[in-house]
């Protein structure tokens, strides 16, 4: 299917970008890689009247070691997140889940940025920046601003970002010493799918994707691992909190079971990370 | 004979598919082509309470729209499958001839436009209201109002198969095994949507069609219409895939070509792949009842084996699930019984294996059960059981072979020193398990006479000819094959042309018998040709084989020589040449035996698998699969081999993923997608051998072949299935397997229990 | 909008609607019909061509995006009238049935072994499973691929014809 009539204009740069989005409000969208996009607005499930296509800006695809945390540009793909050196010294946990994402054409056109700003509590890299404690910058006419992970995904498609912003940036922090076992687990039916159910952990740090309209922590994991519980028992919390969707895909209780073994997997080789 | 056959010849049509020069049916280049789009109705029953076409009708670049109110009435034509030859549409249903609606996703309207973007656009801005009226789109919805139908599969067969007395054999048994299974509706979704483009010259209509039978095509539109046959070619030479999708004819090619009428100009439709889930038919949900009784030494008493599927309004479908299951085993009794549900669904139609990849999932499983049982090797239980005749008519088999697919297999899988025992194996968090199933697909002799034409040059070239087709099997490959060998010439030297209806008639290539019908046709042409020349020079006092006896005269290379004397003899060339003959040509042409033949008609074959089954998560993964068939005599083992290993993924495919679901809220398939409706990817794929058994067989035509089109997925689900029970102790009784089921009975618990569990979920 | 795209070594300039996928616009336009369409939903594969450097589905780029750059298809795929390895792999091995993959495999295929000269079997499973195959299994399709691999290895490629053999990451 061909998307619905739509205007096309094209950003060479981020003010570039954020000109366009004000002249057009909130009729426009960003478009970057579109692996996102395109396929709602095919199935008329998105319908901008203009795109502002993000393909020329350059200053936005980057991964850098920066003042005790990782800085990436929110126009990274995935394909470089998963093969860049960097991240799978300082970042495996982000490397290894970028390599996750789709498949290799899928992760050769999708962005981080596009990902995490599609905010779809399916796809694997919202769920690993909110286990990583990231902040995402967003600019926007008045500058920037920086929004916590934990408070950035709203909802199926909804996030934090205002309209007339755009996703500028990704901040990790370097895991500390103590904090760098990690792991990412995926369920899916298919070799390569969206995962049913996923994990993302970062040494004590458990984000679930897939289980709720947003990707969240697991906090009750979280609580019993800082009450010194083990993995099997920490594990056993995984499904508290969460509102597993049911679907041709999985039941509810089926999905609360896969995320208790698998975040007991998860922490088990995080632990021997 | 030049030995060509049964040699592992590269396809011929490899090095124009390999360099993207291939033309499928959507990419004939037509000057002022339009593109349509069918919109398709929104509930599943009801009536169109208004439709209005003005804002799409401005809509730039539209062409014109089509819907109840401007159409054309068409003929009825009965629902007949392509196989028999003559016109084959896929539901006796035509859509917008009035205002009701019978099944979600039936067409309302057709809008053409100048670009596909602007007829994609054109038909969102079609507005239609609709009264809805309740429907029913499920077994469960229908079951009280569920029928016994006279005949099935579009009146070809009846609806009942028995044989002695089944109450006689329970009673007789010292062991019942009772199994009910459940089967969700599968989509073929070949990767090729259906796509036809129709273009009107005067009153002569040309399509090309991706489809499985240009014949069928031909005589479909051509009854619908009204028209004489004569006036419509079919022209189509490459076709992305069928698996039973683009067997019958459906709608929507007359639709494109009633568009390309209204509009006068060439049309194009591709349909969209949501509508390939509502346009083509689709495998039945069904639920099917088996009930087996043994003596305790093995040896089956009674089989009672019932299905129950959903229909639609207008045709009694149901895909015949017992033919091979009545046939396997040599059991006195035997019942067979299809109900049917009418639902708001498009009619069902053939899909790869159709009906006995269902059936014999079912009786293979049973059989499995009752080897548990037993205590006896399901290969044991099956070599007790097993028949050299046809169980239901005493005919003995055309040819057999099972037994060799039993041991090669089972030798090929390492099935020798099994431990029986469900559980038995464990690494890590994966619960190891083979399971093996036997396989068979009938030979069904309901075509028509095959034709071919062979056509020789004086320089030893030839083209043979017939309207068969290709869509990936290997057809034309294996044909030019024939070809060569009936000529005794190169490989080389035939050009082998098809697609076309103006060519001699072949039926459509369905039911695994293309390579057997269409190869005994064009053998006979090109023998033909070989043995007119072969008279002539027996005959020609200036030919070394003057006097010959013309039985006693081979041709290899173009050149005809005594038996045994190389050395005497002379070229087709030198011959043609001395006669001042241009060419030779002859026509060839095969009728199968009569449908009462006094032979079983069985391609036979054996399944084996083994799986790993995560403990804790359910999930499982095949990872070896051994098939051994008898498919009478190979002409290629390449396409043979390749034909049988995506036939085995079909299997795996089919016990593990495919299933479409319906939502019953509003009567739609809730998975209409290649993203929701799961087929396996390659590193799903697990590692496949085949085992190829030759046997010998003077039945099924000159050359002895059977099929290898569907056989390939039959059992292949049950071997599945049975190892899965081998590894989990769980009994499959649904497909797909349903993976929540399946953790119900597995030893759940932490997966530390798992000794150095390491986490691999691939 | 006019855009100007470079498809296999020739510049094209064109008037398109922006909502124009790049695959149609391949097919449709340009005429280059060996990328097929097949899903609607960046599931099959079978609309992968490259874009610049990069093997990509076709069917979810649109032509606008593709502006400025280079594409590259299955029409570019042999240089000088011969086949390119994974062609011949996939002839030779029996690697397509109905054809309809094909040339999207052998796109990503080619890249594949640009950048990992030797795959392992699961290797070459992992790189092509964003495309589905229906008629094989799959897997005559890995072996077309390791004949390729092993012919160039034996024989390595020529000249690179301009459109793009050299790495491609970044």
């Amino acid at each position: 299917m061909i998307p619905a009539p739509f205007s096309y204009r094209r950003a060479g740069s981020v003010a570039e970008a954020l000109d366009l989005c004000t002249e057009y409000g909130e009729d426009a969208k960003f478009l970057a890689g579109g692996h996102s996009l395109l396929p709602l607005m095919k199935l008329r499930l998105a319908m901008p009247e203009v795109l502002i296509d993000l393909g020329p800006v350059r200053e936005l695809s980057y991964v850098r070691e920066e003042d005790g945390h990782i800085a990436i540009g929110a126009l990274t793909r995935h394909h470089d997140l998963e093969h860049s050196e960097m991240l799978a010294r300082v970042l495996p946990l982000l490397a290894h889940a970028a390599g996750q994402v789709g498949d290799p054409q899928v992760r050769h056109r999708g962005t981080i940025g596009g990902s995490l700003a599609h905010s779809d509590p399916a796809s694997d890299l919202p769920a690993t920046v909110l286990a990583l404690d990231a902040t995402l910058v967003a600019r926007g006419p008045a500058g920037s601003r920086e929004i916590a992970a934990a408070d950035f995904f709203q909802g199926l498609f909804e996030t934090e970002l205002e309209p007339d912003e755009l996703l500028t940036e990704i901040r990790v922090p370097v895991p500390a010493a103590g904090a760098a076992g990690w792991s990412f687990q995926k369920f899916t039916k298919r070799a390569i799918d969206w995962a049913i159910v996923g994990v993302a952990v970062q040494g004590s740090a458990v984000a679930l994707v897939n289980m709720a309209g947003t990707p969240v922590r697991a906090a009750g994991v979280e609580a019993a691992l800082a009450g010194g519980a083990t993995p099997a028992e920490a594990a056993a919390h995984a499904a508290e909190g969460t509102s597993p969707a049911d679907d041709i895909n999985a039941s509810p209780a089926y999905r609360e079971h896969l995320a208790r073994v698998l975040v007991e997997r998860a922490l088990l080789e995080a632990q021997s990370v | 004979m030049s030995g060509v056959i049964g040699q592992a010849v590269s396809r011929i049509d490899g090095p124009a598919k390999v360099t993207g020069s291939a033309h499928y049916s959507g990419e004939i280049a037509l000057p002022g082509l339009a593109y349509a789009e069918i919109v398709g109705a929104r509930v599943a029953s009801g009536r169109i309470t208004s439709i209005d076409t003005a804002q799409a009708e401005d809509a730039e670049g539209v062409a014109g729209i089509l819907t109840h109110l401007n159409m054309p009435k068409v003929n009825n034509v009965p629902l007949l499958p392509s196989l028999i030859g003559g016109p084959a549409p896929g539901e006796t249903f035509f859509p917008m001839q009035d205002d009701v609606v019978h099944y979600a996703g039936q067409p309302v309207a057709i809008v053409v436009a100048d670009g596909l973007e602007q007829a994609q656009h054109a038909a969102t801005l079609v507005q239609i209201s609709y009264a809805e009226t309740p429907s029913i789109t499920t077994i469960d919805q229908g079951r009280a109002d569920a029928y016994e139908p006279e005949k099935i599969f579009g009146g070809l067969m009846p609806a009942q198969t028995r044989r002695g007395n089944v109450e006689d054999g329970f009673a007789a048994a010292d062991l019942l095994i009772d199994a009910p299974f459940r089967f969700a509706a599968n989509h073929h979704n070949p990767i090729e949507a259906l796509t036809t483009t129709a273009v009107w010259d005067g009153d002569q209509l040309t399509l090309y069609d991706s489809c499985q039978g240009i014949k069928a095509v031909q005589l479909t539109v051509a009854a619908l219409l009204g028209l004489s046959p004569s006036k419509i070619r079919v022209l189509t030479r490459y076709v992305g895939g069928a698996f039973g999708a683009k067997a019958m004819v459906w709608p929507h090619v007359t639709l494109t070509a009633l568009a390309a009428q209204y509009v006068r100009r060439p049309v194009r439709l591709a349909l969209p792949r949501g509508q390939m889930f509502t346009s083509c038919g689709h495998r039945e949900e069904q639920e099917q009842h088996i009930e087996l009784g043994a003596t305790s030494d093995g040896k089956l008493t009674a089989i009672r084996h019932h299905k129950i599927s959903i229909t639609s309004p207008f045709d009694d479908w149901a895909e015949p699930a017992f033919g091979v299951a009545s046939q396997l085993y040599a059991c006195p009794g035997f019942e067979g019984v299809h109900r049917l549900v009418r639902g708001n669904t498009m009619t069902p139609t053939f899909t790869r294996g159709p009906g006995e990849a269902v059936g014999v999932f079912t009786l293979e499983c049973a059989m499995d059960e009752l080897a548990s049982e037993l205590g006896i090797d399901p290969i044991e239980l099956r070599l007790r059981n097993i028949t050299d005749v046809d169980p239901n008519t005493g005919h003995p088999w055309s040819s057999y072979g099972l037994r060799e697919c039993f041991e090669r297999g089972a030798r090929r899988f390492g099935w020798a020193g099994r431990n029986p025992q469900p559980r038995s194996e464990r690494h890590g968090n994966w619960l190891i398990g083979t399971g093996m199933a036997t396989a068979g697909y009938p030979i069904a002799f309901f075509m028509h006479t095959q034709r071919a034409r062979a056509h020789l040059y004086a320089d030893g070239t030839a083209i043979v000819q017939t309207a068969t087709q290709e869509f990936g099997t290997g057809t034309s490959t294996v044909m030019t094959q024939v070809a060569a060998d009936g000529l005794g010439i190169g490989l080389r030297d035939v050009r082998f042309e098809f697609g076309d209806t103006d060519l001699p008639n072949a039926g459509s290539p369905v039911g695994s018998n293309g390579a057997m019908m269409v190869s005994a046709a064009v053998h006979n042409a090109a023998t033909a040709v070989r043995d007119q020349l072969i008279t002539l020079a027996v005959s020609d006092s200036q030919s070394p084989l003057h006097g010959a006896d013309p039985a006693g005269v081979v041709v290899a290379g173009g050149r005809m020589t005594l038996a045994g004397d190389a050395n005497t003899g002379e070229t087709y060339s030198s011959l043609m040449q001395r006669h001042i003959m241009s060419d030779a040509e002859a026509i060839g042409s095969w009728d199968p035996p009569p449908l009462d033949t006094p032979h079983g008609l069985l391609t036979f074959g054996a399944q084996f698998a083994r799986v790993a089954v995560d403990a804790d998560l359910g999930i499982i993964r095949v990872r070896h699969m051994v098939g051994a068939f008898a498919p009478g005599r190979v002409l290629n083992p390449k396409t043979a081999r390749s034909q049988l290993m995506g036939g085995m993924l079909w299997g795996m495919s089919q016990a593990l993923l495919e299933g479409t679901h319906m939502d019953t809220r509003h009567g739609r398939w809730a998975n209409a997608s290649l993203g929701d409706y799961l087929v396996p990817v390659n590193a799903d794929a697990p590692d496949v051998d085949v085992e190829l058994i030759e046997v010998e067989d003077h039945v099924t035509g000159p050359l002895g072949v059977k099929g290898v089109g569907e056989i390939g997925q039959v059992g292949a689900a049950a071997a599945i299935a049975n190892a899965v029970y081998h590894a989990t102790g769980y009994r499959v009784r649904e497909l797909p397997i349903a993976v929540e089921h399946l953790l119900a009975h597995l030893p759940s618990g932490p997966a530390s229990a798992a000794a150095g569990a390491q986490p691999d979920l691939t | 909008m006019q855009i100007t795209m470079t498809v296999n070594g020739v510049s094209h300039t064109r008037d398109v609607e922006a909502r124009l996928l790049l695959i149609h616009f391949l097919r449709d336009e340009l005429r280059l019909t060996g990328s097929h369409w097949g899903c609607d939903t960046s599931n099959c594969g079978a609309c992968v061509v490259w874009l610049d450097e990069t093997p990509v589905k076709s069917c979810t780029v649109l032509a606008a995006m593709a502006d400025g750059r280079r594409v590259r298809t299955v029409e570019d795929l042999a240089r000088g009238g011969r086949l390119d390895p994974v062609q011949q792999g996939f002839a030779e091995c029996h690697g397509l049935q109905c054809g309809f993959c094909t040339p999207g495999m052998m796109m990503t295929a080619r890249w594949l072994l640009d950048h990992h000269p030797d795959p392992s079997v699961a290797e070459i499973r992992e790189a092509l499973s964003g495309q589905l195959c229906r008629c094989t299994g799959y897997e005559n399709i890995v072996r077309s691929v390791r004949w390729a691999s092993e012919h160039e290895a034996a024989q390595p490629a020529g000249g690179d014809g301009g459109t793009g053999r050299q790495a491609g990451e970044r």
